[in-house]
């Protein structure tokens, strides 16, 4: 039988059509998309026990309580404490994926010095070598730690001066630390007693203080109800998050919150709005209207409403003086839902000074934010975890990251009670981070280490028997048994809180209305975030959504 | 087990922080952004959309839109076009699942889907070196070439179904099953739950005379709700594209 070229294309066609009719070409198919998904160099996650843990951030002041799943010794998964008295459960957007920045690029492995690797024997021979020379200033960027009395200890022995850099909200209280003489980190906000808010540009809603304090209270109280029981105010040049949130928004022009601030003055004493006889404000209200946009009427209207639903505090973005003396003039300060003073139970913190020596040396702890650079002569010793670039002089020595170090942490900046944690390392640090305290530690072994200073914070609190640990449940101090056992929970992961603030106590008058300062635009918590570096998948927030535009000199 | 779960956002409540979408990619291991990605190209299951009136000065308003995969319940559209089965709804949960092993990367999910909820993955999942340690061990990583979305973090049902097992229980406990974006939510904007359950807070959310739902006019039942007292920010909902144009995206 002759084999035609019209056989084969029938027999062809037909072995086709069968093809088709069979599973192996859909079969095949699925395969080569199932195949696809397991290339050798699609990353793996890390297999192990898996176990959670409950300790505190450490990379703002805000010292939220997070829940940190555990693989296989790393940290896999952070989220927010649900019974936390302070936070409630609420975590700033970085802190979600905190647990990348250990692996960050820039993280730093090694020393360096003046861009150059250096060894940590070379950092300790040149830091006593100008430590002989002159003075010493080390610089904190978060007070009222353990490794602050270390630092502080450190700088008192050599003679040297020990400072501290206050963050926005801190010097929204500056003020009135410089009026009464009560030192600014014994100030806070007592919010949550207060009725009406007035923000002057404070980024409220979006990072102000603690992430969660303001957002869940705003939540509970303000969200969404036409006349709410917490009317929040803001005033701002700009549509912000919190401006766009808020009971009422005042847009003004820029930098004028000051001149405003005078203006509310004048009508709160004119229309004698205010029990209080404070100093009139040289401005007219003409005056204040024509600079800050406002008609007159507004501002009376405002200064109406600032009044009507009480207690009222306003609340300042930076320390403009003009601001706060507004405070003063409302009895906002020493009174519920206004300006408080904490108790301070920890007596033996270090106070910063405000002469600032010429020194030979100045040491930089690894909390202090990467963008301040001291205007100096003397040899700087920063310590960092992140490389933020830009540092070619100097030494730049690998601090711990994230939940590497162990170390205590201490009422956040404007809370209205004391608190009192412990957060622990549970990822082991490289061998070649040190901290700033175990630097100085290897130089001077007579100073305290930092598990003894909180071993004897957690004895003075225990005998002080005040305020409530709050652990699954809230427990009395006074239930424990001893101060061990109090530490022992304070390890577990649980927060002592005080109780609330004594009436009185800072006595602010004002012999005249205060010249205004310059006013800054208020941080949120990106700007308050310690490291020069964020996550990497802060991505999210800046390239591949148009939710925020990326912060100048931060890199995910 | 028989749910139909779902959210209901309170468009009031959100601010905008952007924590939902960092929780929902940490969660399920959604790679950083390569250097190339964009808004367009970019892997976010969760996505915040930044949406003014149009006005300036100071009538000028914002409201914060996160939009996630709306878990349709009739004629879902990505599952009626899928040629691989990768789609599927899920009877018992009502949950639309996506099978990155099954799909191909054709994309008509992602032109069918009426809410743009579907992402490609353009590119090798990449972490910085060492990062991988950080993944979550209960969510696998994707390949690139498949579509992404949204499963209402079904790793997390998982666990809660197994503990449900381990303690002899047909029904899981709510507590045990709550997505990452709910849980991250600072301001409680999201609420997470099952909306054939009548005792279920959710329920009575999205009853309330301020819910609605994007794109309802499809008939497509989405189970995602938002929630809203303000008249301009429900009437986006029902915009079609041109109206869309018109209103201005920040």
């Amino acid at each position: 039988m002759k084999f035609s070229r019209r056989d084969l294309l029938i027999g062809s066609a037909g072995a086709t059509a069968g093809l088709l009719l069979t599973p192996v070409p859909w079969k095949l198919l699925g395969d080569v998309s199932i195949w696809t998904q397991n290339w050798p160099w699609i990353p793996q996650p890390a297999r192990g026990p898996v176990e959670t843990k409950q300790t505190f951030c450490t990379l703002c002041a805000g010292g939220c309580g997070i829940r940190v799943r555990m693989a296989a010794g790393y940290a896999v998964g952070i989220s927010g404490v649900r019974n936390h008295p302070i936070t409630k459960g609420a975590l700033c957007p970085l802190g979600f994926a905190a647990q990348q920045l250990n692996w960050h690029p820039q993280r730093l492995r090694e020393v360096r010095h003046g861009g150059r690797a250096g060894s940590w024997a070379e950092a300790q021979a040149a830091f006593e070598k100008a430590c002989g020379e002159g003075p010493v200033a080390v610089i904190d960027g978060r007070s009222g730690r353990a490794a602050s009395t270390v630092l502080e200890a450190f700088a008192r022995k050599r003679s040297g001066s020990y400072h501290v850099v206050l963050s926005a909200e801190s010097e929204a209280l500056a003020p009135y630390a410089e009026w009464s003489g009560v030192p600014v980190t014994a100030l806070g906000y007592d919010l949550e007693n207060a009725r009406t808010i007035v923000s002057f540009g404070a980024p409220l809603l979006d990072g102000w203080g603690t992430p969660g304090r303001f957002t869940r209270l705003w939540s509970e109280r303000a969200a969404g109800a036409s006349d709410p029981q917490l009317r929040l105010i803001q005033i701002e040049s700009s549509l912000s998050r919190t401006a766009g949130r808020a009971w009422q928004w005042v847009p003004i022009r820029e930098g004028s919150e000051g001149k405003l601030a005078a203006g509310l003055a004048r009508v709160l004493l004119e229309e004698h709005l205010v029990s209080s006889h404070g100093p009139m404000p040289q401005l007219s209200l003409a005056e204040v209207a024509a600079q800050t946009g406002l008609t007159s009427e507004a501002i009376r209207d405002l200064a109406r409403k600032m009044v009507e639903n009480r207690p009222v505090v306003v609340i300042a973005a930076d320390g403009n003086p003009a601001v706060a003396a507004l405070n003063v003039l409302l009895g906002a300060v020493a009174a519920p839902g206004g300006i408080v003073q904490r108790r301070e139970h920890l007596q033996a913190q270090a106070r910063p000074q405000a002469t600032f020596v010429s020194p030979r040396a100045v040491l930089l702890d690894s909390t202090v934010p990467w963008e301040f650079a001291p205007q100096t002569d003397a040899e700087v010793f920063r310590f960092a975890a992140w490389d933020g670039g830009g540092n070619k002089t100097g030494w730049l020595l690998p601090a711990p990251g994230f939940l590497e170090e162990f170390t205590d942490v201490p009422t956040a900046p404007t809370s209205a009670v004391d608190t009192y944690a412990v957060a622990l390392s549970l990822v082991t640090p490289s061998p070649e981070v040190k901290s700033a305290t175990q630097f100085l530690l290897e130089i001077d072994p007579s100073l305290p280490a930092v598990e003894k200073v909180i071993h004897l914070r957690c004895e003075e609190l225990f005998r002080a028997r005040q305020g409530m640990v709050y652990a699954e449940q809230p427990i009395a101090i006074t239930t424990f048994a001893s101060a061990e056992k109090f530490e022992e929970q304070l390890r577990k992961g649980a927060v002592w809180v005080d109780g609330p603030p004594r009436p009185g106590g800072v006595r602010c008058e004002l012999k005249e209305w205060p010249a205004e300062k310059v006013v800054s635009h208020g941080t949120n918590w990106a700007a308050a975030w310690a490291p020069p570096v964020f996550p990497a998948l802060a991505t999210k927030l800046y390239q591949e959504s148009n939710l925020r535009e990326a912060p100048a000199g931060r890199q995910a | 087990m028989s749910a139909r779960y779902g959210m209901v956002i309170d468009l009031d409540r959100c601010t905008g922080c952007g924590s939902c979408m960092m929780a929902c990619a940490a969660e399920n291991n959604v790679p950083p952004a390569p250097p190339k990605a964009t808004t367009r190209t970019g892997l976010t299951p969760m996505l915040v959309h930044k949406v003014s009136n149009g006005a300036e000065g100071a009538a000028k308003r914002e409201v914060f839109i996160p939009v996630t995969c709306m878990h349709c319940a009739n004629e879902t559209p990505c599952v009626s076009v899928c040629p691989q089965q990768a789609v599927e709804v899920d009877k018992a949960t009502g949950i639309v699942m996506q099978m990155p092993q099954r799909c191909l990367g054709c994309r008509y999910c992602m032109v069918a889907c009426p809410y743009h909820a579907r992402y490609f993955n353009w590119w090798d999942p990449a972490w910085p070196a060492g990062m991988e340690k950080s993944l979550n061990p209960g969510v696998a990583v994707r390949m690139r070439g498949v579509v992404e979305k949204c499963n209402l973090c079904h790793a997390r049902l998982h666990s809660a179904m197994e503990k449900a097992t381990a303690a002899g229980k047909k029904e899981i406990d709510p507590a045990d099953y709550i997505p990452a974006c709910m849980e991250a939510c600072p301001t409680g904007a999201i609420l997470f739950g099952n909306l054939a359950d009548k005792d279920d807070a959710v329920y009575s959310a999205a009853h309330s005379p301020d819910a609605f739902r994007l794109l309802a006019r499809l008939g497509t039942e989405p189970k995602v709700y938002y929630k809203s007292e303000q008249a301009w920010v429900k009437a986006l909902a029902e915009r079609d594209s041109d109206h869309a144009k018109e209103s201005k995206h920040v």
